[in-house]
């Protein structure tokens, strides 16, 4: 029975990482927006990033 | 036998011989008739020779302060693997390893016209067994094992099998305090026992049983006693072929391959942007952010990767990108962080962070997009040159990796399990794990 499962489970995974690879499915986590207006093009300034303020690691040992 | 039992199935039924016991005077039945050579008072234990009209006295012992409850007692019927049984005789018996007693008990099953069969118990573990019909074969090599009927069984344990307490009927000259020496070899489910008295050996297969089966074969009020520890010839939980597992896990790791190359050659991997800009800490004062030229990214949606290179030492960079299509509005927003430390302490040289930083962004359909880039740094850092790169279709291979784990963990679970499993069986034997060459599960396949 479990082989059985483990067959059909190992495709499905097999599938899924074809899928994922063929859409494009990423690893990495980015924020979506929607109509972002189009003076950004011409006012960079206009738009705001969500990262904007982040705090930022100061290094070193 | 309870008056109210129902008959034993098969031709004309016989009947019980009744006698009576010339010790204590108790009376006595017979429910094996021919097959019985010796049988117990059940009142005192005298051990009679059932052959001898008179049912002379053969041994008597002291019960009374070791007196053992059957857990099926005498007289009980039932239906054992579509067989009527009664139970006429019980023994218990023990074995001394390293100076522990080890006890299990025997039940004697007579059916008039199948004979003779066992049940044994051992720590709520039981076993069906029987006199084997052919000789079985040994083989002491570097291995003992034995085969019977083309199985082949592995040496577990040999040991002197002490008979500490009877009860009822016997198929043999019973006595108490006899000694015999029994030898083990297991191929889960079954056991097949050698058992050698004075010059005499007997052979028996035993087939595994779990409590709640001769619970309901016998209708016994109750449950029956938990099992503890694994047993010698108890099947596995993991009832499949471990190996066949890691075969179809290594087929999948090739599928897995095959479809990473695959991917990998038919990936465009299109650069689209590759800009080199000057970051002033004098010109931030301002508005910092600018956009980058619009590129087009065509076909069905896929990923867009954004590499950014700076040659900081012990300084930090972040930007904060936006992909924005400039035809929807869609916009994809995010922010990195390219940072370099480096330095000597007691413990040597050390660095930390990295100088290049990538970030793929899943499933950006065809358009023309446009990077908005609002860089940020160190205070300390006056100036510095970055480069940005934007490459259209590449391969992620963290989903290869990831599948590759989803296929992994469950097949090592499962040779956990039969693992954990086997070695907790084979610690009680005479060869314990340190000397376990293999846990292959032999029990059979899954189907």
């Amino acid at each position: 029975m479990f082989r059985k499962f483990y067959l059909l489970y190992g495709f499905l995974t097999l599938g899924t990482a074809a899928f994922g690879q063929y859409h494009g499915w990423s690893l990495d986590t980015v924020n979506q927006l929607k109509n972002v207006p189009k003076s950004v093009r011409d006012n960079p300034g206009s738009y705001r990033s969500v990262y904007s303020g982040y705090h930022h690691y100061t290094g070193g040992k | 036998m309870s008056a109210g039992a129902p008959p034993l199935s098969g031709p004309p039924k016989p009947q019980a011989k009744g006698l009576n016991c010339p010790k204590c005077g108790a009376a006595i039945t017979l429910h094996s008739f021919g097959q019985a050579v010796t049988v117990v008072c059940g009142s005192c234990h005298s051990i009679l020779d059932a052959k001898d009209p008179n049912l002379a006295i053969l041994q008597q012992f002291e019960a009374a302060i070791r007196e053992v409850k059957p857990l099926i007692p005498l007289g009980t019927r039932g239906k054992l693997r579509g067989t009527d049984y009664e139970v006429i005789g019980f023994q218990r018996r023990s074995t001394v390893v390293e100076g522990i007693t080890y006890y299990w008990h025997e039940y004697v099953l007579f059916n008039p016209y199948k004979g003779i069969r066992y049940l044994s118990e051992y720590n709520g573990h039981w076993n069906d067994i029987s006199i084997c019909k052919t000789l079985p074969t040994t083989e002491f090599g570097g291995a003992a094992i034995a085969n019977y009927l083309g199985e082949t069984y592995k040496h577990f344990q040999s040991a002197d099998a002490n008979t500490d307490f009877v009860l009822g009927e016997f198929p043999w000259q019973v006595r108490v305090g006899e000694q015999a020496a029994v030898t083990d070899y297991v191929h889960p489910p079954r056991v097949l026992s050698s058992e050698k008295l004075d010059k005499e050996v007997t052979w028996s297969i035993g087939e595994y049983m779990y409590g709640r089966e001769i619970w309901e074969a016998f209708k016994l009020p109750g449950d029956p006693p938990e099992a503890t520890g694994v047993y010698e010839n108890q099947p596995s939980p993991v009832t499949i072929n471990v190996t066949g597992i890691w075969l179809a896990f290594a087929a999948f790791t090739v599928f897995l391959l095959a479809l990473m190359a695959g991917f990998d050659m038919r990936a465009k991997k299109e650069p689209v942007l590759h800009q080199t800009y000057q970051y002033n800490r004098a010109d931030s004062k301002g508005e910092s952010s600018f956009v980058t030229d619009v590129f087009e990214l065509t076909g069905h949606p896929s990923t867009v990767e954004v590499k950014t290179f700076a040659p900081l030492s012990n300084h930090w960079m972040y930007l904060n990108y936006a992909l924005i299509n400039q035809d929807t509005g869609q916009a994809w927003d995010f922010g990195r962080e390219v940072s370099y430390y480096s330095g000597y302490d007691s413990d040597g040289s050390w660095t930390e962070g990295k100088q290049n930083d990538a970030v793929v962004i899943p499933s950006v359909p065809a358009g023309h997009y446009y990077l908005r880039v609002e860089p940020e740094a160190d205070p300390s850092l006056p100036n510095i040159s970055y480069t940005v790169d934007v490459t259209h279709d590449v391969p992620v291979f963290g989903i290869y990796g990831i599948a590759f784990l989803a296929l992994l963990v469950p097949v090592v679970i499962i040779s956990f399990r039969a693992y954990t499993f086997e070695r907790s069986r084979w610690s009680e034997s005479d060869h314990p794990p340190m000397e376990l060459s293999s846990f292959s599960t032999s029990s059979g396949d899954d189907e």
